[in-house]
């Protein structure tokens, strides 16, 4: 099967049911995207699929083949991304940073569907789990990036 | 006073006659029999597979067929019996006959009648080869456990088990199972294997008030058209659009068998039990008879309604904040379940299971969908693999309101018409789904 993976197209032989988070990892080698329950519960995974939030880890590979399968290795690529990074660094939102490319793909897919959420749709978007607590970073880091 | 007596005389006759039935050990084909040359392993292993004798005969972390398991009934509860060849506690000393006796007539060794609970009613469809081969499978390949029998819950009188043979006369079929001729032989082997070993209608189809089960054959169109049990909803197996199979083909009922899911549903509940202990290891024509006998069963549309239609308003829905502002099982869904399933309710292929049209949300009793919602789904093992994909437990994470909201939304939703989902049955599957609540669900009679 073809799998597209931030613009590139990979022909790989696998497992129809092996989790997309594996392929990312294991078999293309882009460890930025992060393993945390296996269970869609935490967000840890969380890469775009044509553009929409999709935890990897519940994501059976052969489900996207021949979607654009975007990583937080080339989120800087895109317009809305770069935003999000430049505003996560300035309010400084990592602490250990394990549950952090989830999070910025995440804020990422929901200002690519409203250019300006509420802090309802915020929340009701941005589920990921953080255990450092990062929750009022993240916050202010969506505020900044939601102006543009 | 001559009158007196012999009315007096007629009722010891009777009841003499009564109790000599009651207690009396039937003739078995196997009475006087030279012991047979041993069956080999794998014939025996396969009948025992076929029968899911170790669903009920084991404990989770006990040994196998050692007995324990309790089930409960509406006198109280039972307890599963050790069938390891231990002299002392199991059945090390039972003759073929007897062994027989007790797997398709329901009787013990001491001429007590065994509880149904024990599918002898199924079990007295088998074949005098197949009992032989289980026989000898549990006498000389099945490790023998010392392991005592407990005693059942039931209070006396109720604990009497000499009314059990008028039950039986009424309800247990005496012959082994008779081939339909005008029927091929795949269907006739799907038949003995579904009617009989296979047991389905012990989960499948619904009892009756003496707790038997309504039907045990093709020939009643009550058989295998789906039951609540240990908390679960046992579908229809018949032609039924909505609540049964018909919109699997025969290919499809096959691959579930064989691998735990297709493009409609995943083993969950009892029947990933019965896939991990049992269909899997039926040959894959055993399976192809059994889908083509299941396929045969017509469906009932005055009980099942007009076939389910997917409706992609729903999809669309999902997608507007205002749907979601409105309703909070809409909200709920895509927090805690559209990541896997979807907003179009489809899932992903065959590893996580469509909800648009699954029998348990089109079925009007809804205990499947809130026990898996609660719980989560068991390890399904295919071919010694666990599965990739899991339904988690939300047991800790949403409450008996937020429950209810999200399953009345899904089973409203794509066309589904399952309806509403109250709290009040949310809470009372949560309290006897959790093993530390005093009214806990134990396994019903299967």
């Amino acid at each position: 099967m073809d799998l597209i993976v931030n613009g590139v197209r990979h022909t790989v032989a696998l497992e129809a049911e092996m989790p997309l988070l594996w392929a990312i990892r294991d078999e293309l080698g882009l460890t930025g995207t992060k393993y945390g329950c296996g269970l869609a519960q935490c967000g840890a995974c969380t890469v775009l699929v044509d553009g929409i939030a999709v935890r990897s880890c519940i994501t059976p590979v052969e489900s996207v083949a021949g979607q654009q399968i975007t990583t937080i290795e080339a989120i800087g690529e895109d317009a809305v991304g770069r935003r999000v990074v430049e505003a996560w660094v300035a309010h400084q939102v990592p602490q250990c940073g394990y549950c952090q490319s989830g999070q910025v793909m995440a804020a990422t897919s929901l200002l690519k569907q409203i250019a300006q959420p509420s802090e309802a749709e915020v929340a009701a978007a941005m589920t990921n789990l953080c255990r450092c607590g990062t929750y009022n970073a993240i916050a202010a880091a969506m505020r900044q990036a939601a102006q543009g | 006073m001559k009158r007196l007596t012999a009315l007096l005389a007629i009722l010891v006759v009777a009841g003499s006659g009564a109790w000599w039935f009651a207690t009396r050990i039937p003739a078995s084909p196997f009475d006087g029999a030279a012991p047979a040359a041993a069956t080999p392993l794998e014939r025996g292993e396969y009948v025992a597979r076929l029968g899911d004798c170790v669903a009920c005969h084991s404990t989770e972390h006990g040994a196998p067929f050692a007995g324990g398991l309790p089930m409960g009934t509406p006198l109280g509860t039972i307890f599963a019996t050790n069938i390891t060849p231990d002299r002392e506690t199991g059945i090390g000393g039972y003759t073929l006959s007897q062994f027989d006796n007790a797997v398709r007539r329901g009787i013990g060794a001491d001429g007590r009648r065994l509880y149904p609970a024990m599918p002898y009613p199924s079990y007295a469809r088998m074949s005098d080869e197949d009992v032989r081969a289980l026989y000898d499978y549990f006498q000389r390949h099945v490790q023998p456990v010392r392991q005592a029998n407990q005693a059942s819950h039931i209070p006396w009188p109720l604990n009497m088990r000499w009314p059990l043979a008028f039950w039986n006369l009424v309800f247990a079929p005496t012959r082994p199972y008779q081939a339909a001729p005008q029927r091929d032989a795949a269907w006739n082997r799907g038949a003995y294997l579904v009617e009989g070993a296979g047991h389905c209608g012990s989960c499948h189809t619904p009892r009756g008030l003496a707790m038997q089960e309504v039907a045990l054959d093709s020939s009643d169109p009550r058989y295998l058209s789906g039951a609540l049990l240990d908390g679960w909803y046992a579908p229809s197996l018949r032609g039924d659009p909505n609540s049964g199979l018909g919109r699997w083909s025969e290919e499809e009922i096959f691959a579930y068998l064989k691998r735990g899911r297709n493009r409609h549903s995943v083993v969950f509940g009892s029947m990933m039990e019965a896939f991990n202990n049992s269909t899997q290891f039926m040959t894959d024509d055993d399976l192809r008879g059994i889908a083509r006998y299941l396929k045969s069963l017509p469906g009932d549309p005055a009980r099942d309604g007009a076939p389910w239609q997917y409706d992609p308003a729903t999809r669309t829905a999902l997608a507007s904040p205002a749907t979601l502002a409105a309703s909070p099982g809409a909200r709920g869904y895509m927090a805690r379940c559209g990541t896997c399933h979807g907003a179009d309710g489809q899932g992903r292929g065959e590893w996580i299971p469509p909800l648009a049209g699954a029998s348990s949300l089109l079925a009007p009793d809804a205990a499947s969908a809130i026990n898996i919602t609660l719980n989560g789904a068991g390890r399904v093992v295919a071919g010694g693999v666990a599965d990739a994909y899991r339904m988690p437990s939300l047991r800790n994470q949403i409450n008996d309101r937020e429950v209810a909201e999200i399953l009345s939304f899904i089973r409203t939703a794509w066309g589904n018409r399952g309806g509403a989902v109250t709290e009040e049955q949310v809470a009372k599957l949560r309290s006897q789904t959790n093993p530390a609540s005093s009214d806990v669900i134990v396994l019903q009679m299967r």
